[in-house]
């Protein structure tokens, strides 16, 4: 999984590519660890494949500080990920364009 | 100014900060106590008298006054409520809080004739007991009486209207003005007092859905906010949540309900009694929908909205609105977009695989 950060004022976009799984998701959850004077958090998945349940952890625990914070959007969220999403319930809990 | 006067104002000025320090004391408790007894009111307000209001006042009847300690309004608070009945309730709080002079307390609601209709407010006059703030270089905190008036929006609204005419007292005012402005007071007392019906009967409405929900008597209860909430304290989607989430021995996250009530609405359901029909006719469709859908894969975390989620797309299925109601359904979950439509379709063939069809 390869993760590319730009942070432009208090706008972080995070864009990530491969799977997010129980071998990768750490790797993520580190690069988002931190998001103290975050506004607005930017998850552009164009270029991911897969998300597992490990992966949905690290992106509800983002989502829980976003919300206390400013936003998060997950962009560009291919088919597979998608339904991902919709048979868990997180489309529910995910703001996703 | 005469010499009398002269002194009380001397007074003022040398005490300024003491009233200034009892002006902070005395609305910071007051919103303390609003808080303790969870209630919301419009405003809560005080000032201390200007230098120029006191003058004017001491000009037109200073000799009224022996001290400055005469003067009970040099600090006034102000209690703005919501509705009518919550002045008496503040009230209340306040009395067990201040020392209230009750000789010089009025209750200007109940100083109206019965056939008048004017200026409404409760008025004390108080002082700040020692068990409440105690200074013993500024003794005079606890000294000194200040005013409390407590009354309600509309009748903060009549008052401030009725001051700004710039007269201060009924006999300077022409008496066309007064019949306007007294009828104007009997329409905002009826408001009020319609406002605090409506509130008192919307709390016993609640009060009886709770009631009614706690004994099962679903068939009775219109679906509204108030149904709805009351209900969803029941965990009515527990049960199936429980059985998808044994699927992958899924942990549940916490997640609302509310957006459920529109879409049960744009269902057709009326009542609570349809949501418990749904729940009943198709939780094992909506099961089973659940197996195929994470059954193999290693999805053990899900949103508290599962079940509801697959009791809609069954119901939605079964009740034959097909592809068109399941993206209408998308829609009104995640937004209008046109990938809903691909998640429609891909639902319905899944739904197919295992036999559900609209009937």
């Amino acid at each position: 999984m390869t993760i590319n950060k730009n942070l432009e004022a208090d706008k972080l976009t995070v864009a990530v590519e491969g799977r997010l799984d129980t071998s990768t998701a750490p790797e993520l959850e580190k690069e988002l660890a931190d998001l103290s004077g975050i506004k607005e958090l930017v998850l552009d998945f164009e270029k991911l494949e897969y998300v597992s349940s490990a992966g949905l952890r690290v992106l509800l625990a983002s989502q829980k500080i976003m919300n206390g914070q400013g936003k998060m959007l997950i962009k560009h969220v291919n088919e597979t990920i998608m339904e991902v999403f919709e048979i868990t319930g997180f489309a529910d809990i995910l703001t996703i364009e | 100014m005469d010499m009398h006067c002269q002194m009380i104002m001397d007074e003022f000025l040398q005490n300024h900060a003491s009233f200034e320090k009892m002006r902070d004391l005395v609305v910071n408790e007051i919103k303390k106590l609003l808080s303790e007894n969870g209630m919301a009111v419009t405003a809560v307000e005080a000032r201390v008298k200007e230098e120029k209001s006191l003058a004017g006042k001491l000009e037109l009847k200073g000799g009224k006054y022996s001290t400055l300690s005469d003067i009970t309004d040099i600090l006034g608070a102000r209690v703005i409520t919501f509705y009518s009945d919550e002045v008496d309730k503040i009230a209340s709080l306040v009395e067990k809080t201040f020392e209230i002079d009750w000789e010089n307390s009025v209750d200007k609601r109940k100083a109206l004739d019965p056939d008048q209709f004017g200026y409404m407010s409760l008025h004390y006059i108080c002082r700040i007991p020692k068990s409440m703030y105690y200074d013993e270089t500024h003794p005079e905190l606890n000294e000194y009486r200040f005013e409390i008036q407590m009354r309600t929006a509309l009748q903060h609204v009549w008052a401030t209207a009725y001051h700004d005419t710039g007269y201060k007292s009924d006999v300077e005012v022409p008496k066309e003005y007064i019949r306007a402005l007294s009828r104007l007071a009997g329409v905002l007392e009826i408001a009020d007092q319609q406002f605090s019906q409506i509130i008192g009967e919307l709390a016993e409405y609640r009060r009886k859905v709770r009631t009614l929900i706690k004994n099962g008597k679903f068939e009775d209860l219109f679906l509204d906010g108030d149904t709805f909430n009351s209900y969803l304290e029941l965990q009515p989607f527990a049960k199936l949540n429980a059985k998808i989430a044994s699927i992958n021995k899924a942990e549940i996250q916490k997640q609302s309900l509310q957006p459920y009530l529109a879409i049960f609405k744009t269902l057709g359901l009326r009542s609570l009694a349809d949501i418990q029909n749904m729940i009943k006719e198709y939780s094992d469709d909506a099961y089973r929908l659940a197996v195929l859908q994470i059954g193999g894969t290693d999805l053990d975390i899900l949103a508290e909205t599962i079940g509801v989620q697959n009791l809609c797309t069954v119901y939605i299925i079964k009740h034959g609105y097909g592809e068109a109601g399941l993206k209408a359904f998308l829609d009104m979950l995640y937004g209008e977009r046109d990938r809903n439509l691909n998640s429609a379709k891909r639902i319905m063939e899944q739904a197919r695989t295992i036999d559900i069809y609209g009937e």
